[in-house]
């Protein structure tokens, strides 16, 4: 007899759902998993067998035929043992199937019959109940993840045995409750501002970078606290809106990343890969197309601290994502576009020595190897920066009191972000340059200042319209409907310059 | 190759009739190309045997002359001579013409006078650009290619001050001071020599090629004592460095670390009895340190400020009205404080006590008007133009 169970695969970072079709039917003992199964997925034949014999069911010596529909879909990981299992039990009339038509199972089986946890729950889940599920059961250490898609009853299981005899109206599993945010604290792993000395330019440039969404660099000799500041705007990012957070967590979901954010966090991403990294860690692919960093750091911050260590191809693959806010991956059967749009924050060392530039300090670096190093930054990268600031060592400056915690500098990032929303839907870093007009506060006095600067400065289109955006910032930070000349300087006194002797 | 070495026409041995027939001039040409024969060898050999066409005619032999006094090392280039100076010379000729430039020897009256009184001197030059240039007045910038941005914005100064007093800045082309004393001096419209440590069609470093294009564009030139085609292993700073302090009445030291190629200059400079003038720096900054020191040993003057060195020199300083609008307060604030002491930012914050946001605009209007220079946006230094504007505000 047939049966039918409804599961879901992951592609890219979104859910597609898939009816698992289970066929038993006389002839040679034997299981055939068929429907563009990958590795993971044919070697559900010895966990699922194994889980059905544990859990005290009989394996049908029969012949078995699972088909995963639709067809053509690549199926990747082990999400899909649970459906199987079931619908070999009710293809051999093991369990009633009135219950199976829609409730979506989700998990991977130990041999033992046990349910263990699969990555991307949050989007199986919302796959499933676009699919007409009203049901989904899932890994217990799932089901809180689960529980976040609306519109669905989401149980936890432990095992086999617990979701066959809840399909039989033995037992109920619990429906899971919708997770209950808590009330968003800063993540305790960024650094406070107010264990940042000195640095009022750096301090100034970090608020309008993050209160706009843009592209800051800070340079400096080593030790200057580059570091230490850029690592401060995880605690600063303005809050997610509800329909990000669960972009982002489904991102996350999906790359298995749930733990630190069990529930739909409203806190923005903040990712700090290290400088070893490999390029498809970074920007995400590989046979099995999981997101990289910098999908994982989408409407957040990636921050790349020491980036001119950064591998150049990882560099490079940068420049995509910055520029559209997604990572394109070809594929055999199409283009997939993971989402990436994210504030780069960079730190580097001026030259290898660290020393170039620093008044009353000296470069030992030979000519040619601090060239070098400096041109990784030229061209494309630079380009794309929005500010580049400099930080000097702190001598022996006048100390104006406490510095300013982060919380005050939050308050006023929120403030910004709110305008800017209001005003054009977006952050002010993805104004399109058509939009750089009245409509955005930009009027024609301002636009003739840029024009002038632009000849002064001698500065190209690209450029202009990035200061002109961190402006935009400028003017919203200081609660200004227009953009006035003094926040255009700002902005271009931090635009970033050849470093040249 | 040109002209020399195993791709040169063959003719007869040592002491062949070519050489007879040859001219001096041809003679000469052909013998400072021999390698191994540097200034010196060539005044030696010169003293010896009176004159270049001698010298070619008693072959290899007069170079084993210069062996126990060692010119550059063992002298080389048997195949020289089996070439005919003629040849060598025309073949010579035409290259450096085909790259706008001309040969000048010693034997020639297009000879720079200011090189005649070297002793030993270049016998033979490769030069672009007028012979005009090397009877203006001419001062020598030099310094280190690791300038600060405090090095960079004196050595502008003083070359634009020059350059308006009408004298010619003579530098090595080199990053660094050399490049900030023929930029300022190409800017403010008055020529400007470049001595090459590479052959004339070899600019070097490559990086400075606009900078040499701007320069002979200026009505400036470039010399080099090196001939297209020769085979140099590295440049040669040595021979380069005497021949800017040669060309100038005086030679100031901008920046100069132990040990630099600068301070080759500035030695050169006072055994060829060139005014000496060295730029003051820090005591704890390296790239001053041989400043520094030439100036604890009396060897240099003292330059105070580029005006007393003007002065010192003979010129009066170049006055130009300044052409920038009245600034905002807070642009007239930043802009004083940067002419007490260059500084970053952050300086700039804490000195005139303004929010970081104003400071920044005003220096990004600043360096728009072209007052300050953002050396690399770590370090802000008043540009000329600022420093003119301060006598007036
Ligand atoms: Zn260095």
């Amino acid at each position: 007899m047939l049966a039918t169970a409804l599961s879901a695969s992951i592609v890219g970072v979104d859910g597609v759902p898939v009816r698992v079709e289970v066929d038993v039917a006389f002839g040679l003992p034997g299981l055939t998993i068929v429907g563009l199964a990958g590795s993971a997925v044919l070697e559900a034949r010895e966990r699922v067998r194994a889980a059905l014999r544990n859990s005290g069911f009989e394996v049908p010596s029969r012949r078995i035929t699972i088909n995963l529909a639709p067809a053509d879909l690549p199926k990747e990981g082990t999400g899909h043992d649970l459906a199987m299992a079931a619908g070999v039990l009710v293809a051999s009339d093991q369990l009633d199937a009135s219950r199976l038509a829609r409730t979506a199972l989700i998990g991977e089986l130990a041999l033992d019959g046990s349910l263990r946890p699969v990555p991307g729950v949050m989007a199986l889940v919302s796959a499933a109940q676009a699919a007409g599920a009203c049901d989904a059961i899932v890994p217990v250490e799932n089901a809180a993840e689960g529980a976040v898609v609306q519109g669905i009853r989401v149980r936890g299981a432990r095992a086999l045995r617990q979701v066959t005899r809840h399909l039989a109206g033995l037992e109920q599993l619990i429906v899971e409750g919708t997770p209950r945010r808590d009330a968003e604290a800063p993540p305790d792993d960024a650094p406070d501002l107010a264990s940042v000395v000195g640095h009022a330019v750096g301090r100034r440039t970090l608020e309008i970078a993050v209160a706009g969404r843009h592209n800051l660099a800070f340079t400096g000799p080593p030790g200057v606290g580059k570091t230490l500041l850029a690592r401060s705007a995880a605690a600063l990012l303005p809050l997610l809106d509800e329909r990000e957070a669960a972009e982002v967590s489904r991102i996350h979901s999906v790359a298995g990343l749930s733990q630190p954010r069990a529930s739909v966090s409203l806190r923005r991403p903040f990712r700090a890969p290290h400088h070893t990294i490999s390029m498809q860690a970074l920007v995400g692919g590989g046979p099995r197309i999981r997101p990289g960093e910098a999908s994982l750091a989408h409407r957040g911050a990636l921050f790349l601290d020491e980036t001119l260590q950064f591998r150049a191809d990882a560099l490079d693959a940068l420049r995509g994502p910055i520029d559209s806010g997604a990572v394109t991956i070809a594929r055999v059967n199409g283009v997939l576009a993971l989402p990436a749009r994210f504030m780069l924050l960079a730190a580097f060392n001026p030259c290898p020595c660290g020393w170039f530039a620093v008044d009353g300090h000296e470069c030992t670096c030979e000519d040619g190897m601090r060239r070098r190093y400096q041109a990784r930054l030229s061209g494309p990268m630079r380009d794309r920066l929005d500010m580049i600031v400099f930080l000097a060592p702190i001598s022996s400056f006048r100390r104006t009191g406490p510095p300013e915690d982060s919380s005050a500098v939050f308050a006023r990032v929120v403030i910004a972000a709110e305008r800017q929303a209001e005003r054009q839907g977006s952050a002010n870093a993805d104004i399109p340059p058509g939009l750089l007009d009245d409509r955005t506060g930009f009027s024609a006095a301002v636009r003739a200042q840029l024009d002038t600067r632009a000849r002064q400065l001698g500065l190209s289109m690209r450029r202009l319209h990035r200061a002109a955006r961190v402006s935009r910032t400028i003017a919203d930070l200081a609660g200004s409907t227009l953009v006035q000349a003094e926040h255009l300087d700002e902005a271009l006194l931090h635009r970033p310059k050849e470093m040249r002797a | 190759m040109i002209g020399v070495g195993t791709d040169g026409p063959t003719g007869a041995g040592a002491g062949s009739d070519a050489g007879i027939r040859a001219t001096e001039r041809d003679c000469w040409i052909a013998l400072s190309l021999v390698p191994g024969v540097g200034p010196a060898g060539f005044a030696r050999l010169l003293a010896r045997y009176g004159s270049a066409a001698a010298m070619w005619r008693a072959g290899p032999a007069a170079l084993r002359d210069l062996v126990p006094f060692g010119d550059q090392g063992a002298p080389g280039g048997e195949l020289h001579w089996r070439a005919d100076p003629r040849e060598v010379a025309r073949s010579l000729q035409q290259a450096t013409e085909r790259v706008g430039g001309r040969v000048v020897t010693g034997l020639d009256d297009a000879y720079p006078p200011a090189l005649r009184t070297l002793d030993p001197r270049p016998p033979t030059l490769f030069v672009i650009g007028p012979q005009s240039v090397f009877l203006e007045r001419a001062v020598a910038i030099v310094g280190t290619r690791r300038a600060s941005g405090y090095g960079m914005s004196v050595a502008t100064e003083i070359g634009d001050d020059l350059a308006r007093a009408g004298v010619v800045v003579v530098s090595g082309l080199a990053l660094g001071i050399d490049g900030a004393a023929h930029h300022a001096a190409v800017a403010a419209g008055t020529p400007s020599i470049a001595v090459l440590p590479s052959p004339i069609d070899r600019i070097y470093p490559p990086r400075h090629r606009q900078l040499a294009r701007d320069l002979l564009r200026g009505g400036g030139a470039i010399v080099s004592e090196i001939a297209i085609g020769a085979s140099i292993g590295r440049p040669d700073f040595a021979r380069r460095n005497r021949i800017i302090a040669g060309l100038a009445e005086a030679v100031v030291v901008v920046e100069a670390p132990d040990r630099s190629g600068a301070l080759l200059t500035a030695a050169a400079a006072n055994a060829i009895g060139r005014e000496l003038y060295a730029v003051p720096g820090p005591i704890d900054a390296m790239a001053s340190r041989g400043c520094n020191r030439l100036i604890a040993d009396h060897q240099a003057t003292l330059v105070t400020s580029s005006a007393s060195l003007l002065r010192q020199i003979g010129l009066a300083r170049g006055e130009r009205p300044p052409t920038v609008n009245a600034l905002s307060e807070v642009e007239g604030q930043v802009l004083r404080h940067l002419l007490e002491r260059s500084g970053s930012i952050e300086e700039l914050v804490d000195r005139t006590r303004q929010q970081p946001a104003s400071v920044a605009s005003a220096l990004a209007m600043l360096e728009a008007r072209g007052l300050v220079n953002p050396f690399g946006g770590a370090t802000f230094h008043p540009t000329v133009a600022a420093k003119r504007l301060a006598k007036v505000m």
